[in-house]
């Protein structure tokens, strides 16, 4: 079953491929600004022989991981406080939907202002749009506490961080995942952007150079890095997610088929 | 509920509480910027060919040799460099004479302190040109009247400079209809005809020659055949702290200035290491000039005519701008 996902996967890939490289050769597109695919991994092979690129792979990656470390121990901790105190919740819920749409990206002139480009202006965005992603998923885990589990707990003479411990926990950690799996997609993209708008270092400075001096083939040969990227964050993801569940029914019963 | 309402609150008094703490012991660790007799200067740049005498200049020890380390970083254009050098995480910045003639008339406290760029001077061989893709209808600057023009940045110096080439030409600007898109974008836009004429620069500029495309007017020529088209700047508040470091960075980057105008081919060398221009364009490109001292009269030009196109009110005072 898996192999056959995997090379459905691969087939589909090479077909994607296999178009990026016909659509400019055919002349769909003009070629100067739309490299056909062996162009693109020309570049791509350059740019694996490049010290600097390395170095900006590290950076976006820090920034990536501390983002998303910030953020989700602070979503987790903020989530739970939230949900367990009930004035607090009435407090802050229209406050959390008022701020939890607005674009990270938008904050961009402030995260200049306090911190230039350096790191930290980067993680000011990875966190902004991150966090959101792992405290709405813990609020909502925290709602789908059985209310007779809560109530046994109680009259067993469980304290608050036993309750926390034993039931609250363990019905909030799907969805906790869930939020910490988005929460690094997310992250991985405000990071490259960040970049790649400030001008901070790492990857999508990088593309940004690429674009400013008319280096087409390199533009694109960067932009699969960080696509790649994407791929890989995904499927560690979700690797920690089968391995942190892997009690949860929804993750044995997978096996199971 | 009433022990862990306890316990977070006492937490969170804590936290604060070492946050001060923390923030009291950094109040006075300025000093590690100058060590061993060099101050590690932070200039904002953009990663394009007219930065290229700080580069050059940092490599011929022009800035270590009274003193200086610089320390370069490449800003993605003027929305993070100005901001960045009032806001002090940057002690100096690179950004084209009409954006700081702006900033100045609103009373942002930039000041020029060194020359960055300027116009090559000659009709058609400037390092930015009014252009258009092979075969377009258009022949000269009165021709964009009723079309649509590329800028990198509206109401900025692209547009009040196709505004001068146009009113030279005999046109009327008012009918110019201005888009604005990244100087990478143009070629591509061109050629794809969503815009029929683009002010743009090198190297976007030789990409489109090397596409057959022409120049139909020479925009910053037409406003100045010495026109300063870009300086460095600093804040007011840095300038009135640090007046001997100014005019060290001063002397170094004029002598970067003058060394680049003289050395085209290490330009060229140089600017390999901080872009990624294929070497196929690196040929083509037309170089700026780097003159050592900006040209008011050229600035003050540049300002009228901003006025004239309601980029500010008043004229801004260069008094308080130059250097």
């Amino acid at each position: 079953m898996r192999g056959a996902n995997a090379l459905l996967g691969a087939s589909g890939l090479a077909a994607f491929l296999a178009l990026g490289e016909a659509v400019p050769r055919l002349g769909v597109v003009d070629e100067d600004y739309f490299p056909p695919t062996s162009r693109i991994a020309d570049a791509f092979a350059t740019e694996l022989a490049d010290e600097a690129f390395w170095t900006a792979l590290g950076d976006t990656l820090t920034g990536w991981a501390l983002g998303l470390v910030i953020a989700v121990t602070a979503g987790i901790l903020a989530g739970v406080l939230i949900s367990v105190t009930p004035y607090l919740r009435e407090a802050t819920a229209s406050t959390i939907e008022f701020l939890r749409p607005i674009p990270s990206v938008a904050l961009i002139p402030l995260a200049v202002l306090l911190y230039g480009t350096e790191l930290r202006s980067v993680l000011l965005l990875v966190v902004y749009a991150s966090f959101w992603q792992v405290l709405v998923q813990v609020m909502y885990g925290v709602q789908d506490v059985d209310p007779v589990a809560e109530e046994t707990a109680r009259s067993y003479g469980l304290g608050t961080w036993a309750r926390i411990r034993h039931v609250l926990w363990p019905t909030a950690l799907p969805y906790v995942m869930t939020g910490v799996r988005l929460a690094a997609a997310v992250a991985l993209i405000l990071a490259v952007t960040a970049e790649l708008v400030i001008g901070a270092p790492g990857l999508g400075a990088r593309i940004a150079v690429a674009q400013t001096s008319q280096a087409v083939p390199e533009m694109y040969a960067l932009v699969v890095v960080t696509g790649l990227l994407g791929l890989l964050i995904n499927v560690g993801a979700r690797t920690v997610e089968r391995r942190a569940l892997a009690w949860h029914q929804s993750v044995r019963g997978e096996v199971a088929v | 509920m009433r022990r862990l309402l306890i316990g977070l609150t006492a937490g969170a008094v804590l936290a604060a509480a070492t946050a001060c703490g923390s923030s009291d012991s950094s109040g006075s660790d300025d000093k590690d910027k100058a060590s061993g007799g060099t101050t590690t200067i932070k200039v904002g740049v953009i990663p394009i060919v007219d930065v290229a005498p700080m580069y050059l200049g940092e490599k011929k020890g022009f800035y270590s040799k009274r003193g200086i380390k610089l320390s370069l970083t490449s800003a993605q254009g003027g929305a993070a460099i100005v901001p960045g050098v009032v806001a002090d995480q940057f002690d100096f910045g690179f950004s084209n004479t009409t954006s700081l003639l702006i900033a100045r008339s609103k009373n942002v406290p930039v000041k020029a302190v060194a020359n960055g760029v300027a116009s090559t001077g000659k009709q058609k061989a400037d390092f930015a040109e009014l252009a258009v893709k092979k075969g377009s209808p258009l022949k000269s600057a009165k021709d964009v009247e009723g079309k649509k023009v590329a800028v990198n940045t509206l109401n900025n110096i692209c547009d009040t400079s196709v505004n001068e080439s146009v009113r030279k030409d005999g046109g009327d600007p008012s009918e110019v209809k201005f888009v604005e898109m990244p100087f990478d974008q143009m070629p591509a836009a061109l050629a794809g005809g969503q815009v029929d004429a683009a002010c743009v620069v090198e190297p976007a500029l030789a990409t489109i020659k090397s596409q057959g495309g022409t120049s139909i007017a020479s925009l910053f020529v037409d406003v100045s055949p010495d026109l300063t088209v870009a300086m460095y700047f600093t804040s007011e508040r840095y300038a009135q702290k640090n007046p001997g470091m100014v005019k060290k960075f001063q002397e170094a980057t004029a002598e970067s200035l003058e060394y680049a105008d003289s050395h085209p081919e290490e330009v060229r060398e140089i600017i390999t290491t901080y872009t990624k221009i294929p070497d196929t364009l690196l040929e083509q490109l037309t170089l700026p000039r780097w003159p050592a001292e900006p040209d008011r009269a050229s600035i003050e030009r540049l300002a009228e005519l901003g006025q004239q196109d309601g980029l500010f009110d008043k004229a801004p005072d260069l008094d308080k701008l130059l250097p």
